[in-house]
Parts: C-alpha cells; structure tokens; sequence
C-alpha cells in the first residue's frame, strides 16, 4: 500500500497513494456502548443458566433422547407434515373457488376463510374434539333409500383425528390467502394472452397462472410450514401424545417440569433450525429480482447478435 | 359466399359503468383488408379492438366476425351469451397482439409459439414444434426458439407473440398498438413483419400511432374520438386531407 511518490523538485516522501486508501466505517459512541451492554448482558445469562442448579442440565441431557419424547417428536413430525399436506390441498380449492366469477361460490369460500381465521386455533381444536355434543350420530347413506350405516362420532372423533381435522381446516384458510395472493400476482395482461388463444378455464390455470403464481406461493408455504411445527404444540391439550404433552407426561410423575420443557423447547428448536434451512434456499430461489427467468434459463449467456425481421 | 375474414359492425355501444366507451359504431371490414385505427388515447379504440377478440363484450349493437355472431347466439327477441367452450372456438379464429407482448414467462419461445395448438387444439407436440419453427423463422427469430422472454428484447418478444398468434391459423389478426412499447430502433422490425402478413392476405385490424405504416401498408384509415369513428376513408386521403376539425387538430399533433 504504501508508495513513494516522488515530486518534480526531487523530495521523496513515503505516504500512500490517496485512491489505494481504504475508506472505514464510521463508530459512533452508540456502537461501542451496545458492544459492552450487550455483551454484559449475554456473559450474565450464560453464568446464570450454567451456574443454577435448578436448570439440571443432566434431566436435559437424560431426557433428550428418552423414547417416550421422540415417540412425541415423530407424532408432532407426522401431524405437521399431515395437516400442512391437507391444508394446502383445501387451500387451494379454496383459492380457486375464492376467486371465482361466480358469486355464491367465492362468497362461501369468503365465508369460510373469515370464519377459520377469525377464531383461534386453540378454540377450534377444542371444538372438533367436542363436535359429537352437536352431532351426536353421523348417518352416511343414499338418500331416497333405506341403506345408511350410523356411526358413533364420538368413538370416530379421536384427539389425533381432532388435531389433524382442526389443523387442517386451519391451515386451509391461511393457504387459501396465499394461493390466492400469488394468483393476484399474475398480470391481468397474461390471463388475457391465454383467454384470446381460447384456453379453457382449467388449462389456464395448469399452464399459465399456477406456473406464475408459484415464486410468491412457495416461500410463504415454507413459512407456514415452520409455524405449523410449532402450532402443534396446541394439540397437547387435547392429551394428544406429542412432542410437549410427553414432556408434560413425564414431568406431571418427576415434578422436574423446567428441565423437560427445556428438552421439548430444544427439539423445537432444532426442527426449527433444520427447516430454516431449505427455506431460506427457497426464498433465494424465488425472490423476486431473479425469477423474472425460469431457473434453468439462466445459465445461458446472451452473447449472439439479435434476429432481425425480414 | 364464405364470411371468414370479415368483421361486421353495426351500432356498437360500450360503457364502463356511467362511462360510455363506444357508441354507434359500424364498421365493415373485407376479408383481407387492412384497417387502422388512430386516435387520441381514450378514444375508445383499444376497447373496440377488445370486443372483437371477446375481451370485452358489447352492451348493444350486431357485431359479427367471420360471419358468426361473436359470444352470442341471436334468438327472435335477444342475443344469449355462448357457452365459454363455443366463445374460446370462436376467438382461436382471432388473433390478438398485446402492447405488452404478454408472453408467458414461464415457457421459451417456442413453448409460447406452440402454447395454442397443443393446449387448446390438442395438436401433436412433434407436428406443433415444427409449424412453431416455420412460424418463428418466418418472424426472423428462427434460432431463438429457446429463449426464454426475458432473454429477448422488446422487438424480438413482439415477433414471437405475432408467431404466437399465427399459429392458432386464425383468419383474423387485432395488433393493439403494437410497437407503443418498443424503443424507437425496434419497432421496424415489428412493422416488417406486420406488412408481411398484410401482404399475404391477412385480415388485419391495427390499433396504432405509427401514421407511416398506416399511411403505406392499411386499405381503410379510422378516426375515432369519444367512442366514435369520426371520420373515415382511405389513409391518403384521411391523413392529407382530413374533412372533420376534431381529426385536423388531431393530425396537426403527431404529423
């Protein structure tokens, strides 16, 4: 870096070519002062967590890997992975028919989307759980005939079919929006390109908007899914044997309630960090300044000269 | 006697809501010919163009194209609407060329060429790729069939959506001012192809502000000013000797 630069009347002075001088941030007093706060605080919650004996860390490491909690964690696995599944499926039956032409089908659609979004999850759990108070018999039969078969709802609705009914129905609704967000996000300009070469209804949306609509839909339904992972947790109250309610299980006999809620919160945690990942590639896979080109396009380099008409 | 290629028009009436778009508009145009229509933006000249491909539909009025009322069918006391699957049979009859090209993005040029015979006639991918080559060598983009849109320039994305078109064999074609989003450079190479296809025969209906190519290559020239035609005639002669004051102030702008 540093030159010597020689001036017309001979002087040698060593110093460094001004336009090699490297240009430094500027530090307030502010950032100093967060650096030491912020590092006291953190150094005191380290010494805090490691030094109590209460947190027993060795309960943490014991019940980590106990079977009844993986058990837990593979059932929580199953009804995110189950419901996020079903979610979307209605959710995009339910984008569809919410942006219908037809005024009674968007409305219902409209309807169920408030009615599921404007009521807690927790509520709705609990309600699928205690729908046999409504109906106490379900009849599936042919209508205008005798044949029909009764069934029990009550020996049906089990707390894990209630979970994964109220999850999905749930979930749907939250889909719904998104599914529709990204057909909102598809220009007017290219569903009349497809109405004026007479595509059908559905070919239009196999072929030109779902195909569109895809870069805006993927990212969120990432998020979606992680959120789902967590909201699992909700079913613990119907004693669905998941991830927090085996924790809840085994603390309710050892009264060693903090180090098990830690054991579960890990596990979260983990799952959370795992999914993070592949979501994150999502996102930059799909972010808006790059997906104006379809993936595989992209390698090609634009180098030849253009075609010109005849 | 065969209609296909004709548009015919008679009383037109379009609004949106309280805005009146179109009124009394008639129009006869031959298999064949050639017809632009100017006019200042508003006019209502887009939203005729839109009616004679079903993007919009009138509110009153006989519009005929190929002989065939277009989305209705005509009883003693009114006009029914079609079913959408006769409406699309109609418009493959009619091609339509954006402002805004609107091609698919997700599909390379020659995806979009063949988008319409294969996902609407249900022609065989193999025999649809060769008619999209042909279509697009034709254009002048013959070996740009893989590109994808945003890997062409405006000039060339036009071509392709002109190909596009073409190949649902539709026996008239509607440009909506078609070079109005193309830099200056590029928008001969879009004109050239257009005068092509008048010269092949084409029924043509051209939205435009390109007064020389509506002065060399159109049959008939249309004024239209609040949603009627104000004056018409050959382009010569409408365009060096306009009769009514509304297109005279109109000319005297952009000549």
């Amino acid at each position: 870096m540093v030159q010597t630069i020689s001036h017309g009347s001979g002087n040698k002075i060593d110093r460094t070519d001004p336009a090699l001088k490297p240009r430094l941030r500027r530090r307030g007093v502010f950032e100093y002062v967060a650096w030491v706060v912020c590092g006291l605080i953190g150094a005191g919650v380290l010494v805090s967590v490691s030094t109590n004996p209460n947190f027993k860390w060795d309960v943490v490491a014991k019940y980590f890997t106990y079977e009844t909690i993986i058990n837990g964690l593979m059932l929580t696995i199953f009804l995110t992975v189950a419901s996020m599944f079903l979610g979307t499926l209605l959710g995009l039956g339910l984008a569809i028919m919410r942006s219908s032409r037809i005024k009674p089908v968007a409305l219902t659609a409209g309807v169920y989307i408030t009615l599921f979004r404007g009521t807690p999850v927790l509520v709705q759990l609990i309600f699928w759980f205690n729908i046999a108070a409504l109906y106490p018999n379900l009849t599936i039969g042919i209508p205008f005939t005798n044949i029909s078969t009764a069934v029990d709802v009550n020996a049906v609705m089990g707390p894990i079919t209630a979970a994964l009914i109220g999850l999905s129905l749930n979930q749907a609704a939250y889909m719904a929006e998104i599914i529709r967000g990204g057909f909102s996000a598809v220009g007017k300009g290219q569903i009349e390109a497809a109405d004026s070469l007479g595509m059908s209804g559905a070919t239009k949306m196999r072929k030109v908007i779902i195909p569109q609509a895809m870069p805006s839909i993927i990212p969120a339904t990432g998020n979606q899914f992680i959120g789902m992972f967590k909201e699992t947790s909700l079913v613990s109250v119907l004693g669905v044997a998941e991830l927090l309610q085996s924790a809840q299980l085994i603390y309710a006999r050892t009264y060693e309630t903090i180090p098990l809620l830690i054991v579960a919160s890990l596990w979260y945690l983990v799952m959370t960090l795992l999914l993070s990942y592949p979501q994150s590639l999502l996102e930059k896979r799909y972010s808006r300044a790059t997906s104006s080109l379809p993936r595989k396009a992209k390698k090609i380099v634009l180098t030849e000269p253009e075609g010109v008409a005849r | 006697m065969s209609n296909d290629g004709t548009i015919h028009a008679r009383g037109i009436r379009k609004s949106f809501g309280y805005k009146t778009v179109l009124q009394n508009i008639d129009l006869d145009i031959a298999c064949g010919e050639v017809c632009c229509i100017i006019g200042p933006s508003g006019s209502g000249k887009s939203t005729l163009l839109r009616c004679i491909n079903g993007l919009e539909t009138v509110d009153s009025g006989v519009l005929k194209v190929n002989g065939e009322d277009f989305g209705y069918y005509e009883t003693d006391t009114a006009y029914h609407a079609l079913s959408p699957k006769k409406v699309a049979a109609q418009r493959t009859r009619v091609g339509m060329v954006f402002q805004q090209f609107n091609l698919f993005p997700n599909m390379t040029a020659q995806e979009n060429v063949m988008s319409g015979p294969v996902l609407v006639k249900g022609t065989h991918k193999k025999q649809a790729a060769e008619r999209a080559q042909e279509l697009l060598a034709s254009v002048g983009l013959g070996a740009f069939g893989d590109r994808y849109p945003a890997q062409l320039s405006g000039g060339q994305q036009q071509r392709v959506a002109i190909a596009r078109s073409l190949a649902m064999d539709p026996e008239i074609m509607l440009f909506d001012e078609p070079t109005s989003a193309l830099d200056p450079e590029k928008v001969g190479e879009v004109l050239a192809v257009m005068q092509d296809l008048a010269k092949k025969g084409m029924t043509m209906v051209v939205v435009t502000h390109e007064m020389g190519f509506a002065r060399e290559v159109s049959d008939t020239l249309l004024f239209m000013d609040e949603g009627v035609i104000v004056e018409r005639g050959a382009p010569r002669e409408v365009l060096a000797n306009p009769k009514e004051r509304r297109t005279q102030a109109f000319l005297k702008q952009v000549l």
